[in-house]
């Protein structure tokens, strides 16, 4: 008997112990919390300024307020915000970063670590550059926003408005990229559009943290394409024809020849002609988009190079081939004298609904 | 009654609850290149040590490692498991201290540690008090309910793997196994090591075919080798090897559309956290039972309320990370006592149990 009031006892502890601990400590409810969605950062003479655009909902409609702050450090500023604010900015819901030109020219390694580190920003959080100052992007934003200031994120989304001419860089690829021997990243770049919200002006190359150079949004494709990201559905204009392409494969081979690096690549696509200038046959249409690419590819590679930018990732064919200490020398000793042959194979699966000349 | 499927099950996850958190980060401290190696280096040792141990434990079929022990003598048992019973609370120590760390790092950011740590070990001590049955049936459930989840996460971790990061596949380091008396390595060896006793603890009522733990343990591999290669081939060595939590990392940048969650991590983290907390209990289980029979005033409840209370108090005296990393470092040696004194003393009085029952009819 005495045992089995023991029982009920110890049972009723463990009970009210695990009642009391459902992992809901000090929380918060949605409406006592303020989930930003994007952030903007910009310096002035060495003093940060961070942008929050916030969705405010209401029970009748949803509008989107813009807080900003200054102030030496991100976390400093972000505190400061947290102070003014009714509400507590929780960022776990931050979708996209984005910084000015200018920060972006001085480098971001800092930041990026602090977001890095930061328990409630998703390490998988998209990165982008205003090619502009900051303040007038986000007023478009805020001006044009029906759905609650989700615009820009959709923007970059695969399963919405995303293009194959658009990067998508998250906080862990410019983190890989800063850590890393044999590759560097792209950062889209955006400014405010004149009749759409944003207009997308291509990509920065980021070298070690920081901004080097700009590609364009033909060459964005490229670089898509080398990353795997997918391009169907791209439609390719040409002075005979314009195309659109199915299916996209890419095989790459490396050697090192007395001691510089070589790269073969082929790329292999699947097009369906969607337009005709006057009358070329197949065998011209293939030869014009192997001729485009490879010459827009060649000159991607140079600006690159000029910069000691490895935005392709093309050190990586080279671990195996590559001593560490040479790895380590990738981006000054071999890339910049590195030669690619770049070939493009066509098949025109079909001509549309109309014949074309074999 | 063949129980060996739950024992298997036992065995997996186990294991598994240990292998994801810390053993990728002492993996990638360990060496730059080939890390396959020193993966493959810890598993056979694991593999040959559960193959020793269980042929052993089968020589002297009915008889538990305690038994054996005592038939020696009591001087002996007392001397050979006093060194595993510290190994045991230490790491329900460590466990419960580390894991604690994990989950206000990973997602109860604002929750203070006491109270994660007195969940553990009030779930666990409440398992561990019904019985060794009851922990291998709640493992069966647990298993049917997380594996399918846990699979599924493994296989879309692999989103973004650059397999160029697999090479080089060797160096001098890595082919000489000069890594292997090194700090990280030897600490690593906790995910080999914390799991496969408990097969010698079990009562004979609970029965298992050794043969057929050896083959289940080898089904362990591809969850070492994913949980150190999967943060390798998504980052690459120079930056895997800054975050305390490799694994961790790469399951986050994981971003799946059609999934309704927005980080599959917290599946991942959940069901791991089941997974430990059922090792917590079945360690607090075998050390009751060194205890009891080490103190037989000790009577069943009022023992495990006991251990769990002094558990705690020194798991509160615990400050900060590398506090933690300190215990783990001095539970080496107590572990390298129970990883192979243990396994090789039962193996030696196994053979010498079977060789006097063939001579004395």
């Amino acid at each position: 008997m005495k045992n089995n009031v023991s029982r009920w006892l110890f049972l009723a502890f463990m009970l009210t112990g695990a009642a009391a601990l459902s992992g809901c400590w000090d929380i918060k409810d949605i409406n006592h919390r303020s989930l930003p969605i994007v952030m903007g950062v910009k310096e002035t003479a060495g003093t940060y300024q961070v942008l929050l655009l916030i969705p405010d909902a209401s029970p009748s409609q949803t509008n989107v307020k813009i807080i900003s702050q200054t102030g030496s450090t991100i976390n400093e500023i972000l505190d400061q915000i947290d102070k003014n604010m009714e509400n507590k900015v929780d960022l776990l819901h931050l979708k996209v970063i984005l910084f000015e030109r200018s920060v972006a020219e001085k480098g971001l390694s800092q930041s990026i670590e602090s977001f890095m580190r930061s328990r409630d920003i998703s390490n998988k959080t998209l990165t982008a550059i205003s090619e502009g100052a900051l303040e007038p992007l986000f007023e478009k934003l805020k001006s044009s926003s029906s759905n609650g200031g989700m615009e820009i994120y959709d923007f970059f989304e695969k399963n919405a408005g995303w293009s194959p001419e658009v990067v998508q860089t998250r906080i862990w690829e410019v983190f890989r990229s800063m850590n890393s021997f044999t590759r560097d990243v792209v950062i889209p770049t955006i400014k405010p559009g004149h009749t759409t919200t944003i207009e997308s002006t291509g990509a920065a190359m980021i070298k070690n943290g920081k901004m080097v150079g700009v590609i364009d949004s033909e060459e964005t494709l490229l670089y898509n394409l080398f990353k795997g990201a997918g391009t169907q559905g791209k439609i390719e204009v040409m002075h005979r024809a314009t195309v659109k392409i199915v299916a996209d494969r890419l095989t790459r081979s490396s050697v090192m020849r007395e001691g510089s690096a070589m790269m073969i690549g082929r790329l292999h696509l699947k097009v369906t002609v969607l337009e005709t200038v006057g009358d070329p046959t197949v065998a011209e249409i293939k030869k014009e988009i192997d001729e485009q690419l490879s010459t827009r590819l060649q000159a991607m590679l140079r600006t690159a190079q000029s910069k000691e930018a490895d935005i392709l990732g093309l050190g990586q064919l080279y671990r195996d081939k590559l001593s560490r200490e040479n790895l380590r020398q990738w981006r000054s000793k071999y890339y910049p004298f590195m030669k690619i042959e770049f070939k493009v194979h066509v098949i025109v699966q079909d001509g549309g609904l109309l014949k074309i000349k074999s | 009654m063949d129980k060996s499927r739950q024992t298997i099950v036992m065995f997996w996850i186990v294991h598994v609850g240990l292998i994801f958190f810390l053993y990728p980060a002492d993996i990638i401290g360990s060496l730059s290149v080939g890390h396959w190696s020193a993966v493959l280096l810890g598993f056979i040792i694991h593999v040959s040590l559960v193959a020793l141990y269980t042929k052993g434990l089968s020589y002297c079929a009915p008889l538990n490692v305690i038994d054996l022990f005592q038939r020696v003598g009591r001087l002996f048992a007392f001397a050979m498991l006093l060194p595993l019973a510290v190994y045991f609370v230490l790491i329900i120590i460590i466990t419960v201290r580390a894991y604690a760390e994990i989950v206000t790092v990973i997602f109860l950011g604002n929750t203070p540690l006491w109270t994660i740590m007195l969940l553990f070990l009030a779930v666990s001590v409440f398992i561990c008090q019904l019985g060794v049955e009851s922990i291998f049936r709640t493992g069966i459930l647990i298993a049917l309910l997380f594996f399918p989840f846990l699979i599924l996460v493994l296989i879309l971790s692999f989103q973004n793997a650059d397999w160029h990061y697999l090479l080089p596949l060797m160096d001098r380091d890595a082919a000489t196994f000069a890594y292997a008396l090194r700090r990280p390595f030897l600490k690593s060896l906790f995910a080999f090591i914390g799991g496969f006793l408990f097969l010698g603890f079990i009562p004979s009522r609970v029965s298992y075919q050794s043969r057929k733990i050896v083959y289940a343990s080898l089904g362990l591999l591809p969850f070492f080798l994913a949980s150190v290669y999967i943060p390798l081939l998504t980052f690459g060595e120079n930056t895997a090897s800054k975050f305390p939590f490799p694994f961790i990392m790469a399951v986050d940048t994981v971003d799946v559309s059609w999934l309704m969650f927005d980080r599959v991590t917290m599946f991942f983290m959940i069901s791991l956290l089941c997974f430990v907390i059922l090792f917590l209990s079945l360690v607090m289980w075998m050390t009751l039972l060194l205890l009891k029979r080490g103190m037989p005033a000790l009577k069943a409840p009022t023992a495990g309320l006991l251990l769990a209370a002094a558990i705690y108090i020194v798991c509160l005296l615990v400050p900060n990370w590398n506090a933690v990393e300190r215990l783990m470092w001095w539970n080496t040696v107590p572990r390298l006592y129970a990883a192979f004194v243990i396994p090789l003393a039962v193996f030696a009085l196994g053979l010498r149990h079977r060789r006097r029952e063939t001579v004395r009819p």
